[in-house]
């Protein structure tokens, strides 16, 4: 029986990942690596699994894989350096630019200094804590300016961590496009935005597949380096499809038969 | 030419080599937490020194090769020297000693360490040098710390060294225990396992310059590396001006850097 092992913390446990664990135990053998109770012990470890699945992106879980990664050679999915990638906004931003995939202009400004574009919006510098976007929303001179509040706590606030602000220019668009990405397989949706309807979720419904969004999205995950994520889109007045946000611990539980979908590839995807 | 210099301060180390690059006809500018903005502004100097190695400055250093502008030292070997992980395994991969490393939540620490683990020293997972470092000499002292999860290593009793590399010179200190580069040292002349050491962790990371701080046990005799840095201040450095070769240095790099491009 394939032995998987499960890198995750409380809160993806509990909340997002039971009926995977479910399915997983009816074909695999699970461990579970809970990040509030593992010791890593970088001289004395024996890892025995046949594949790692990650269900959370904390420093002791992204330290924990490295010595995975750099002692073994099991299967980690997804690997630290997309996972490191993918929290940090702007490190994002500079290599899918880089790799030749659409994003919104971006800068890090020092606190204080506005960025070179009139519409922004303001987001935390690395996207790595359980919690959710907080708009601030304010038009000034008929440009938007949108702040996530913890992003500004985090530079203003009384544990003030940093001294300088991500922004990226801010994208009108009627729908936001996720493609949700296990493997080689796709999966569509649109919901209206945040700033539209808070409840988003409400909103989504399935779409076909959209080509260029498949290749902006294949092309994406190939330079960061995942192999299960979610993507963001937007799309300009010009028709134009933007890369706004992308995730290495998507909620699969909104895809129909996603826990099974997620098992599956990673029976897959393990040694042997 | 037109050099930038990221780093956190104006002045000591920096001043300088703003000073002696200036006097050799270059424009310098310091880029500090109080004026960068990651942008295509920067893209105007011809290449970068990478004096600080917090975030702010390595997101800078990542944006600018990414824009096919050079950063001296790297950007991808200052985030893993500065990082006690990355650090840790660039340490393993050279063949040198270290101390063993944990990490947990203080709870799991509390519970699943043992007693012959101890004493043990926390240091901060982004950083290097004596800043926020402590001590843990018993279980009890997790209760003084703010912190959710900690990075430990194994305290090893011994005699401590900072020791700078500036090509193939070496500067070896003794100094005390968890002090900072710039605290009163001991210079020691000579010492064949300590050069050694620098060599190997020069050559295999192709450094120009840098600093290995070292502990040799007491009890073993084994020699230690427990911290490691691209771009000390060198503040103990005895063997001539350390400024007018750390420059040199990095505009031969540049050179070598801009003859393989061309």
């Amino acid at each position: 029986m394939i032995k998987i092992g499960i890198i995750i913390d409380k809160y993806h446990l509990q909340k997002k990942s039971l009926k995977l664990i479910d399915y997983l135990s009816s074909i695999a053998k699970i461990s579970l690596y809970l990040e509030e109770e593992y010791l890593i012990d970088y001289s004395n470890f024996n890892f025995n699994e046949d594949i790692f699945f990650i269900k959370a992106k904390g420093d002791l879980i992204l330290n924990l894989i490295k010595l995975i990664e750099r002692e073994t050679d099991i299967p980690v999915i997804n690997p630290s350096r997309g996972i490191w990638l993918a929290i940090n906004r702007f490190l994002n931003s500079t290599l899918l630019r880089q790799s030749g995939i659409r994003v919104p202009n971006f800068a890090l400004n020092t606190k204080g200094i506005l960025p070179p574009f009139n519409d922004y919006i303001i987001k935390n510098i690395i996207d790595q804590k359980n919690y959710a976007f907080k708009a601030q929303i304010k038009k000034i001179n008929g440009y938007l300016k949108v702040a996530d509040k913890r992003a500004l706590d985090e530079v203003n606030g009384e544990k003030a961590k940093y001294t300088y602000l991500y922004y990226q220019e801010f994208i009108k668009s009627k729908w936001e496009y996720k493609v949700y990405c296990i493997g080689d397989d796709l999966f569509y949706y649109k919901q209206l935005p945040l700033l539209v309807n808070f409840d988003k979720m409400k909103t989504r419904t399935i779409i076909k597949k959209i080509p260029e969004l498949t290749e902006m999205a294949c092309a994406a995950t190939e330079a960061i380096g995942l192999k299960i994520s979610s993507i963001d889109f937007l799309k300009s007045k010009d028709g134009n499809f933007f890369l706004t946000d992308i995730n290495s611990s998507p909620n699969f539980n909104y895809i129909k038969n996603g826990p099974k979908i997620i098992g599956d590839y990673l029976i897959k995807q393990a040694k042997n | 030419m037109k050099i930038g210099i990221l780093s956190k301060r104006t002045g000591n180390f920096t001043g300088k080599i703003k000073l002696y690059l200036e006097k050799n006809g270059h424009a310098v500018n310091i880029y500090t937490a109080n004026n960068l903005c990651i942008n295509d502004a920067l893209l105007v100097n011809d290449f970068y020194i990478l004096k600080s190695k917090h975030l702010f400055y390595l997101y800078a250093g990542y944006f600018l090769e990414a824009n096919n502008v050079p950063v001296i030292p790297s950007t991808g070997i200052s985030y893993r020297h500065k990082n006690r992980i990355e650090s840790y395994f660039s340490i393993k991969n050279t063949n040198l000693l270290l101390p063993n490393v944990f990490m947990g939540t203080i709870d799991t620490l509390k519970v699943q360490l043992k007693k012959n683990d101890l004493p043990l020293i926390s240091k901060p997972i982004f950083g290097s040098g004596s800043k926020g470092v402590k001590i843990i000499n018993s279980f009890y002292d997790f209760n003084d710390i703010d912190e959710k999860s900690l990075y430990l290593e194994k305290f090893i009793e011994g005699t401590h060294y900072l020791v700078y590399f500036i090509a193939n010179e070496i500067c070896i200190c003794e100094k005390i225990p968890l002090a900072n580069e710039h605290g009163k040292v001991k210079i020691i002349h000579s010492d064949g396992e300590i050069e050694e050491y620098i060599m190997k962790w020069k050559n295999k990371h192709n450094l120009l310059f840098g600093h290995l701080d070292l502990v040799r046990d007491n009890n073993t005799d084994k020699l230690y590396v427990v911290d490691a840095g691209t771009f000390p201040e060198f503040s103990n450095w005895k063997r001539g001006n350390p400024v007018s070769k750390v420059c040199n240095l990095i505009l031969d790099r540049y050179q070598q850097i801009k003859n393989k491009t061309e």
